[in-house]
């Protein structure tokens, strides 16, 4: 039962994607928390070797790009321990989570 | 975790079929006005992007197609980001710092440094070198990196976490070499601070 419930859940955003074409402009979210991507809200998550990815959470779709400085070398600002993800980066949607959370973790710093 | 690694093969799988389209506009560039036995066709799909501002300022490529997201630095030719308002939060004239092509630190601008990195409070800081463009290209990539480590060991003093200690010698500058101004600028310690 638990499982059927969350398969619904997951299959929402699948149909309401799918109701209209998305155009060329592929600058916004569409459907269920609209927004231009602009606005997403982003945490760190920390590579193995230590150094820091932007890591965000936008309900259905996930992305993630490299923090580089601005003469393009890694940040490997040691926010979090190897393979960890912190700060907000799931902020910014309102898309109830079908996956259960992964394993939590403290750290000092 | 699944979800994470799904994500992260549709962001590969993104960048595949984003590196083929972009072969393929290539090859449409090269051929084009070639003879038509030899012209072929290709097909792509129109992926304009969004640009997202991260909150050190520097810009990356989004993309929501309705079901899948993606996203990459956004990168001139040279390789170094494009970045706007940059979290440079602190630039030290080696002037006020050193003596000519010297890297220690006197007791008043050690005191003033210590000061900055307590009160600061960022996660970590990176450290770059600068010198104008007087002396060789080799000799300044040295005195550079040499100044940026006498600033992070007073951060590491304080106990403050510093993520990169970096010389880029004449390599950066930040304004012209031809002039006396110009050259003062150039000659420099940037602190970048990391929230």
């Amino acid at each position: 039962m638990n499982i059927n419930i969350r398969l619904i859940i997951f299959a929402i955003p699948l149909v309401v994607a799918a109701c209209d074409a998305i155009g060329p402009d592929k600058s916004r979210d569409r459907g269920i928390d609209a927004k231009p991507l602009t606005e997403l809200k982003a945490g760190i998550w920390v590579d193995s070797e230590g150094c820091d990815h932007w890591i965000i959470d936008d309900g259905l779709e996930g992305y993630m790009s490299a923090r580089l400085d601005k003469y393009g070398k890694p940040v490997c600002s040691g926010v979090a321990p190897p393979n960890v993800a912190t700060g907000p980066f799931k902020a910014g949607t309102q898309i109830f989570d079908p996956t259960r959370p992964s394993e939590h973790v403290t750290f000092n710093r | 975790m699944t979800r994470l690694f799904f994500k992260r093969f549709a962001t590969a799988l993104g960048r595949a079929l984003g590196a083929a389209a972009l072969a393929m506009m290539v090859v449409a560039v090269f051929s084009h006005g070639a003879s038509a036995q030899n012209t072929r066709k290709f097909e792509g799909e129109i992926y304009r992007p969004g640009v997202w501002i991260d909150p050190d300022g520097c810009e990356h490529w989004a993309m929501d197609d309705g079901a899948e997201g993606y996203m990459d630095n956004h990168l001139k030719r040279d390789g170094t980001p494009v970045c706007h308002k940059v979290n440079t939060c602190a630039v030290v004239n080696t002037d006020q710092l050193f003596a000519t092509d010297r890297a220690s630190i006197n007791a008043a601008n050690r005191k003033r440094l210590e000061d900055f990195f307590r009160k600061a409070g960022a996660v970590a800081y990176g450290i770059n070198g600068h010198t104008d463009s007087r002396a060789s290209d080799e000799y300044n990539m040295r005195l550079s990196l040499r100044r940026a480590r006498a600033v992070a060991r007073i951060a590491q003093a304080v106990g403050v976490r510093v993520a990169s200690v970096r010389g880029y010698g004449e390599r950066k500058p930040r304004a012209t070499n031809a002039t006396a101004a110009g050259r003062q600028q150039n000659r420099r310690v940037e602190i970048m601070c990391y929230r």
